[in-house]
């Protein structure tokens, strides 16, 4: 399969932070014949371990997250509609009118909201709050939604995915699936040189399982392989687009959750632009990513990250350019080329 | 074709106001080979006539509009097109979501939206106006401008599904449901003898002011029109909708409508059963009957209201036995129809 193929497969799965065991068993399924060593926790982490060419100085580790942003159903009314909560941060701008499918059984589902006709002009200036939204799955009273559909059930976004434009891509849990699909592909390649992938859950709710998957790996350098924001929209200039898609992949100095370690930042950026591969940073201090947790794991990890920028992240209809999930990939391989060169 | 499976074609297809061309052609090859003729008009409308054959025999005409509510690109910017809307269309439907771009070829897009990590606390919550949307269709800025000229419709990119056993969920379903309604009513009637003539007309331009079908009663003068639209259904935030889901058809009562013609609907429906609900509009009816009522000389109006959820999103929602009880209707009141 290629890069987009998998990446295209993990995105129309379900792993809503949590709830990620689809995804996890679809990656265990292909990897499990290319392992040397194969670990589970009991968060739900996937850690993978693959001999390549050579045994570096270092004990290497590959970081992504399975996990997605979506939505919990945290009632059922008497009239057979669900409440929920966000699972992760969401814009309630992006939800109204969505198509969702609620809980183990993928029962499909719509964000309900009334007609225009029925609002006054002051109500359309601001979204419904969270807590009076419903998803419509059209049961006729409690019971019979009930028969459905839990409480704590997870609700993940229309997984549809499209291929649009000069080569951009529009999909569900691109954040981190771009990241996911990058390790899997490297997983069954020939590999420079040894290295762990760690496959985490719960990123999305605050990178805790990214934290025992570093204490139980004990890596002393991690890149981390994401999916970024970008703001490259019109009405948004100069430093506050953060980033652009078709400018690179992104190598960040700095975001809410960590201060990369400039070593191995000079050092991406330098294969970057020996392998003529674009690349750019960000621009604005924003976001997160695992390195926050994998960094201060332990007595402390070095830590980088490569990112895809991703247009709409955390809504239903991330945006990336397809080049760009390919050069993740492609920089993620000369990195790893990189630590092969220092040999234990 | 059952009804279920022609609501779901004719929602499947673009047609906003003024652009309805693709509905019109596929509702024509499907409606030809039933009627006596199949016309057009300055304004697009589709009208479907069968004759009785009987000397001085009135006509019925069933009304239900083609068009949906959607976009039209004003201009290019940075790549990304800027847009107008075609109908009342919610603006806060629009961020992240899906279109399709009737340019030829069609292009998929999304309406782009600011990252939730950069967005300030106070905007937080707020809808975001219309003329800061942009459709990102992925191309450049050259690129954009000579795939998609100005002018271009838009709509939304969903078809129409079944949300769970007995509902229909998507777009368009405001108006198709009832034009699958109305053909349908053509398509079972064409086997039986009639004593009176019947005119299918799908009616273009409702959702920017009911332009299609004031043309079109105008040219058909007919003895009596039934419209068939959708209303409002009672939602957990919208208790103020007058008729709910799975109470059956919905009748109006009110002046914008001929009470007799509203007298034989309740009457017909209670003799033979079929599940019915008032719906009473004291003014104008929102609908067609408002422009048909005061064609030529004036016209005997009757309103049947499909219930539906969410109207004007990407998900609106009806129930299939409302449907089926407003096909029953009104292929009753038509078979009932003296000379």
């Amino acid at each position: 399969m290629t890069i987009l193929d998998t990446m295209e497969t993990l995105c129309c799965l379900e792993g809503v932070s949590g709830s990620e065991d689809e995804v996890r068993a679809y990656i265990l399924e292909r990897a499990m014949p290319f392992a040397d060593e194969l670990l589970t926790d009991p968060m739900g982490n996937l850690m993978i371990f693959k001999k390549g060419v050579t045994a570096p100085r270092q004990r290497v580790m590959l970081c992504a997250h399975m996990d997605e942003v979506g939505l919990m159903v945290t009632a059922v009314t008497e009239e057979g509609y669900l409440r929920f909560d966000a699972c992760g941060g969401i814009d309630r701008r992006v939800l109204i009118g969505k198509r969702v499918f609620v809980g183990p059984m993928r029962t499909k589902g719509v964000v309900g909201s009334k007609a225009i006709h029925l609002t006054t002009p002051e109500q359309r200036k601001t979204l419904p709050r969270l807590a009076d939204m419903y998803i419509d799955i059209g049961a006729a009273d409690k019971a019979s939604a009930e028969a459905l559909v839990s409480v704590g059930d997870t609700v993940a976004f229309d997984d549809a995915v499209i291929r649009f434009g000069d080569g951009f891509i529009k999909a569900k849990a691109i954040d981190d699936r771009a990241g996911c699909a990058v390790m899997l592909e490297l997983i069954e390649s020939q590999l420079p040189c040894d290295c762990w992938f760690a496959f985490t859950v719960q990123e999305e709710v605050g990178c805790r399982g990214a934290a025992v998957a570093a204490r139980r790996i004990q890596p002393e350098t991690a890149l981390i392989l994401e999916a970024t924001t970008a703001a490259d929209i019109p009405g948004v200039e100069g430093p506050a687009r953060v980033c652009a898609l078709g400018q690179g992949v992104v190598i960040p100095f700095m975001d809410r959750g960590t201060i990369y370690d400039k070593t191995l930042c000079a050092a991406l950026s330098r294969l970057a632009e020996e392998n003529n591969t674009p690349w750019q940073t960000k621009t604005r201090i924003a976001g997160g990513t695992d390195a926050s947790a994998v960094q201060r794991s332990g007595t402390g990890v070095q830590v980088a990250a490569l990112s895809v920028p991703v247009r709409n992240i955390h809504s239903p209809a991330c945006v990336a350019k397809i080049q760009e999930c390919e050069n993740q990939y492609r920089l993620a391989r000369l990195f790893l080329q990189e630590m092969g060169r220092e040999p234990a | 074709m059952e009804l279920t499976e022609l609501t779901k074609t004719l929602c499947g297809l673009p047609g906003p106001s003024g652009y309805e061309t693709a509905v019109f052609q596929w509702a024509a090859d499907y409606l030809r080979p039933l009627a006596d003729e199949v016309e057009t008009d300055a304004l697009g409308n589709l009208r479907a006539i069968r004759r009785c054959g009987q000397p001085g025999s009135r006509l019925v005409v069933l009304d239900a509009h083609m068009d949906e509510i959607g976009f039209v690109v004003t201009g290019v910017k940075d790549g990304f097109l800027t847009f107008d809307m075609l109908g009342g269309v919610d603006p806060r439907m629009l961020p992240t979501r899906e279109v399709r771009v009737l340019s030829d070829p069609p292009l998929f897009g999304v309406i782009d939206t600011m990252p939730p990590h950069l967005i300030e606390p106070e905007e937080e919550g707020k809808s975001i106006p219309a003329d800061r949307l942009y459709i990102d269709v992925g191309l450049t800025q050259e690129a954009a401008e000579k795939a998609v000229p100005v002018g271009t419709a838009v709509v939304y990119a969903s078809g129409c599904d079944e949300l769970c056993a007995g509902q229909l969920c998507g777009k368009a379903l405001d108006d198709r449901a009832c034009a699958a309604i109305i053909i349908k009513v053509f398509e079972t009637l064409e086997a039986k003898s009639l004593n009176v003539d019947l005119c299918c007309l799908l009616s273009t331009q409702e959702e920017v002011g009911r332009r299609g079908a004031a043309v079109g009663a105008y040219a058909l003068q007919p003895d009596v029109a039934l419209v068939v639209d959708v209303t409002h259904a009672k939602t957990p935030d919208g208790k103020e909708a007058l008729t709910e889901g799975q109470k059956g058809a919905a009748i109006g009562v009110g002046p914008n409508l001929n009470r007799a013609v509203t007298r034989d609907l309740f009457r017909i429906a209670e003799e033979r059963g079929i599940a019915h609900q008032t719906e009473p509009l004291p003014g104008d009816s929102g609908t067609n009957a408002a422009a048909i009522q005061i064609a030529r000389q004036g016209v005997a109006t009757g309103l049947v209201s499909l219930p539906l959820k969410y109207m004007h999103t990407p998900v609106e929602t009806v129930w299939t036995a409302d449907m089926e009880a407003i096909e029953a209707l009104l292929t009753a009141y038509v078979e009932e129809m003296e000379l």
